[in-house]
């Protein structure tokens, strides 16, 4: 594990140095400046729609954040020819996997935590309460994040990264459906997309924007539920990931 | 070999656990108890019959908008004033707590985090999706190996 470490540490370094982090920073903090400056008409409650376009966006962020910093590596990596001399010697295929995978879930976490934190000073310049259940919100959005991540990096080893973005996104859609809107698609076959929809991970279980933006309190049983779902459904998506990794000739 | 057999018999009996479905959506597991929760405080049903509560309250009044009042023969009747009245009114007879189910507020209440009887079933989703991970990653491992 130290070698994934190490390499982990590399990549974080390499997607700070990249514009493409601070590009996608800015527009998120940008459009939070933007929901905030909405002007509320004197209906009342303007904290509640701040917050609930707030979390939203930084949800989006992290679907951005998650294409930006890992459509384009294994694709570099290949094309700058880095990647034969990496996982000739020091790293096996897993290895490479983990390694990319946890330096850019670290920079997309600290990124997310900005966003957060930059939510939390617009509604402290609105003179509004930051709710308790702010940062556990923006946890379950990191979390979510990884799943998007995850979801990159098994596209990017058999597709081009402008083919990823579009991929990564419909997925991000269709997991946010409920299985009645997910059948409706297709509902001349029931039976095959219930059984479609099984694989796909439920991302409402990340969502909750609504309670929070109503004052509602969430067990905290809750959290960790939905970080140990999120968690073995970015396993999950890592070790499809692999297993396409494992199946490639890179000559 | 063992780690493998262990890892889907793993994920076979915990697919064959009581309750599960090829997937699901909240309403449509829940118990009736939640779905009912506060909000049948003024009317009743019979055992297994849906709840439309809003419609119970608004047409109720609408469907007899001449109720509370008479006409003189002759007299035309404000029909669209009076069914405003009791539209107005149907909500006036309760009131609900905070944090219940109120009128169209189900798809509020249909999320995973305020619906406890389903964190059982994300938290067997989650280990089935972890054991299918950890045999994908020993079955390709072994696969290269050879």
């Amino acid at each position: 594990m130290k070698a994934v470490f190490i390499f982990a540490l590399m990549t974080l370094r390499m997607l700070f140095r990249r514009r493409t982090l601070w590009g996608i920073l800015l527009v998120i903090l940008l459009a939070l400046g933007a929901i905030s400056s909405v002007p509320n008409f004197d209906v009342s409650n303007q904290g509640r729609f701040i917050l609930d376009f707030g979390l939203f966006g930084i949800e989006i962020g992290a679907l951005l954040l998650a294409l930006g910093l890992a459509a384009n590596l294994y694709p570099r990596d290949r094309e700058t020819r880095t990647l034969m001399p990496l996982i000739a010697v020091p790293l096996s295929r897993w290895q490479y996997l983990l390694g990319r995978f946890f330096g850019a879930a670290l920079v997309q976490a600290a990124a997310l935590l900005v966003t957060c934190l930059g939510l939390m000073l617009i509604l402290l310049f609105h003179g509004l309460s930051i709710p308790n259940d702010l940062l556990p919100a923006t946890l379950l959005i990191i979390v979510e994040g990884w799943f998007l991540l995850s979801t990159v990096f098994f596209f990017s080893f058999f597709t081009s990264p402008p083919l990823n973005w579009p991929l990564t996104t419909m997925l991000f859609v269709l997991s946010q459906m409920s299985v009645a809107e997910f059948v409706n698609v297709l509902p001349s076959a029931p039976g095959l997309m219930r059984a479609v929809r099984m694989i796909l991970p439920h991302a409402d279980v990340f969502h909750i924007k609504d309670p929070i933006a109503h004052g509602f309190e969430i067990e905290p049983v809750y959290f960790l539920i939905a970080i140990f779902y999120g968690l073995c459904y970015s396993i999950f998506m890592l070790s499809l990931a692999l297993a396409v990794f494992r199946g490639r000739d890179l000559k | 070999m063992m780690k493998l057999f262990i890892g889907i018999t793993f994920s076979l009996i915990m697919l064959l656990f009581t309750g599960c479905r090829t997937d699901y959506d909240i309403s449509e597991v829940a118990p009736q108890d939640f779905l009912d929760s506060e909000s049948h405080a003024d009317h009743d049903h019979a055992p297994g019959e849906a709840c439309t509560h809003e419609e119970v309250l608004l047409d109720e009044h609408v469907e007899d908008p001449h109720a509370g009042h008479d006409h003189a023969p002759g007299e035309p009747c404000n029909n669209e004033e009076s069914i405003g009245e009791h539209v107005e009114d149907s909500h006036a007879g309760h009131n609900h707590a905070a944090g219940t189910r109120n009128h169209g507020t189900q798809w509020f209440f249909n999320q995973p985090w305020a619906a406890p009887f389903i964190w059982g079933k994300l938290f067997r989703d989650g280990a089935i999706f972890l054991t299918l991970g950890i045999v994908i990653f020993i079955i390709t491992g072994r696969r290269r190996r050879k």
